[in-house]
């Protein structure tokens, strides 16, 4: 253990200086009032995968390793819709998941917003219609494209999500 | 023997199913008007969804099957529908009157049941766990799978194989490299062209480095899951790093588009971050070593006995972990290389966290034997019709892959994932644990649903 411990101290902190933090820093006045209206003071994102490939899950994964610390900015990941600001929807909504994604949605508590995570929710990206795939129907209030976006496409995409609001 | 798939295909005067054994290729024809065949699952239980797939999608009974519930048709899916049939060229159905569907429940006095999915709370694929508990202690567990079920094989159908590439891509994003590897491979095959060895040494250390990543994450997952974060915030690191990697020499984090017929890797590059990453993968296997708590938690936890894993014919980690010899990579192209098969004895969670370690290990090693500097093609040519199947060792075990072209078009294809057989071996796992072992003993697979639902 004491190995471990002298291997973190050596490591040090290695959240990168992300250019969102010192963006964050700009307009944090300015949206700081929108979070405290909206989101009591911090952004809770419940995830929904309506049929992806799972690159979608893996990169929202990777947002709390070391690298990316996506809590630092008081945004997270909550369990239930119910704890939740924005659902983040990925993949082509087929027919298996289409009812419980809508239901999802319906258990978010309002004032809510969708954001969808890369192209199949738009388009399907790659993949094209088939008697499985339904499509997404749930309105989507901002996009963050890529296949799969990467982990700071998604981290600019909420920054720039934060800043449509009102 | 072993059955690895079974499948149906509809030429269109009849039907044909093809059971694909290890030690041989069975193939029966149907007749249209009395579509029955003789059921598997008595004997080989992986059967059982892959039977009721096919019933599913072509409508083919099966004589003396024991399950014939509805797998990939959901609640509100359409029953009357084959839509595996050639005949059948919907883009658009309607959801029709919802039909429930009947769990395995075992009923009592003081026995509930736990129904978990399919949206869950982390940040995970949809699939459903259906729990009968006495208490903490699990009598039951029936896994529901085919949330994600896209369609992919008619997707496919009548395109020219190359244009399905992207599609192969992104079945399974965690297996990515090995998907692409199978679908070259039967191009390869199409066009009666060999892969040159050099090209497969650069394709195999793409796919052990892929390998390396979801090994990475699991083995960051797991200790999570027993309540041990730190354990988590060191392999995440190391799995983004890996990550990074793979982005510097493919162009892509998940290696989308990087198994072509020409491939160049930067082995500079990579030589240097598997020499560091074996070090920092020994720093961990010490210091978990250490952890006794840990292992309290590993040890006796999901343990899947060899008897089972054979019976399902569970494959990749999960059979390896139970003391079963079986590997696409057992060979001696791969052996060359420096492979050495890991085994576990109990089949235990400890054993899947052991033989992920030591994979990660033996990927490295392969890795700085794979190195080559030749720069040899692949040619393909027209494609020849015919039928084509290969085999891979995903990061998740034994993928199988077949191709039928006619006319130039591909006529059917289908993908054996190898989640599809350990997720039906899954719940013999559980019985002798309590229902808060369950993310435990799920992680320590580390199962595909992309995959397995296609």
């Amino acid at each position: 253990m004491l190995r471990f411990w002298e291997k973190r101290i050596k490591t040090g902190i290695l959240t990168e200086n992300l250019e969102f933090d010192r963006e964050l820093e700009k307009i944090k006045k300015e949206i700081k009032d929108k979070i405290k209206k909206h989101f009591a003071g911090s952004l809770a994102i419940r995830m929904v995968d309506s049929g992806s490939c799972n690159a979608c899950e893996a990169e929202c994964n990777a947002l709390s390793n070391p690298y990316y610390d996506l809590e630092r900015l008081g945004i997270h990941f909550v369990a239930s819709p119910r704890h939740a600001d924005v659902m983040f929807l990925s993949g082509v909504m087929t027919m298996n998941m289409y009812l419980h994604a809508i239901d999802c949605y319906n258990q978010m508590p309002s004032p809510k917003w969708v954001i969808a995570i890369g192209n199949c929710v738009k388009d399907l990206g790659v993949f094209e219609k088939t008697y499985a795939i339904k499509g997404n129907d749930l309105k989507i209030d901002y996009y963050i494209p890529g296949c799969p976006p990467e982990p700071t496409e998604i981290i600019k995409g909420i920054l720039e999500f934060l800043k449509t609001l009102d | 023997m072993r059955l690895i798939a079974r499948f149906a295909l509809d030429n269109i005067d009849h039907f044909e199913i093809i059971d694909v054994f290890d030690k041989e290729i069975k193939r029966q024809t149907i007749d249209k008007k009395r579509p029955i065949v003789k059921s598997l699952m008595p004997k080989y239980p992986a059967a059982i969804w892959m039977e009721r797939k096919i019933r599913d999608e072509f409508g083919i009974e099966f004589e003396g099957a024991f399950d014939k519930r509805p797998l990939v048709k959901h609640e509100r899916f359409p029953k009357h529908i084959y839509p595996l049939r050639k005949d059948f060229n919907k883009k658009e159905i309607d959801f029709s009157v919802f039909k429930p569907y009947k769990y395995e429940e075992i009923e009592g006095k003081s026995v509930f049941v736990v129904p978990v999915g399919p949206i869950h709370a982390g940040i995970i694929e949809p699939g459903h766990f259906h729990f009968s508990q006495a208490g903490e202690e699990i009598l039951h567990l029936e896994v529901r799978h085919y949330y994600k079920y896209r369609g992919i094989e008619k997707m496919v159908e009548n395109k020219n194989p190359l244009e399905i590439k992207k599609i192969v891509e992104r079945i399974s994003g965690n297996e990515s490299i090995a998907y692409q590897i199978a679908f070259i491979d039967i191009l390869s095959k199409a066009s009666e062209s060999e892969i040159p060895n050099s090209l497969k040494q650069k394709y195999f250390t793409l796919l052990e480095l892929e390998r390396i990543i979801h090994h990475l994450t699991d083995l960051g997952f797991i200790p999570n899951d027993a309540g041990f974060a730190p354990a988590l915030s060191f392999m995440s690191k190391l799995a983004e790093e890996a990550r990074r990697v793979m982005k510097k020499i493919t162009g892509h984090r998940f290696g989308f588009g990087a198994i072509k017929e020409e491939v160049e890797i930067d082995y500079k590059e990579l030589t240097e971050f598997i020499n560091y990453l074996k070090k920092e993968v020994e720093f961990f296997e010490e210091w978990t070593n250490d952890i006794a708590s840990l292992w309290d938690r590993f040890n006796t936890t999901g343990a899947l006995s060899k008897e089972k894993a054979k019976k399902y014919g569970v494959v990749g980690v999960g059979a390896r972990a139970s003391g079963i010899k079986l590997d696409v990579r057992d060979n001696e192209f791969y052996k060359n290389f420096g492979y050495k098969m890991q085994l576990g004895k109990k089949g235990e969670v400890s054993d899947r966290f052991k033989i992920r370690i030591k994979e990660v290990l033996n990927s490295i090693e392969m890795i700085k034997n794979f190195k080559t500097d030749k720069k040899e093609k692949l040619l393909l040519t027209e494609f020849k019709d015919g039928e084509y199947m290969s085999f891979v060792e995903s990061s998740i075990g034994e993928l199988f892959m077949y191709m039928k072209i006619k006319n130039g078009v591909i006529n059917r294809f289908y993908v054996r994932d190898p989640s599809h057989i350990n997720w039906q071996a899954f719940h013999t796992t559980i019985y002798k644990d309590i229902i808060a072992d369950f993310p435990l003993i799920n992680k320590s697979f580390d199962l595909s649903y992309a995959g397995n639902d296609l």
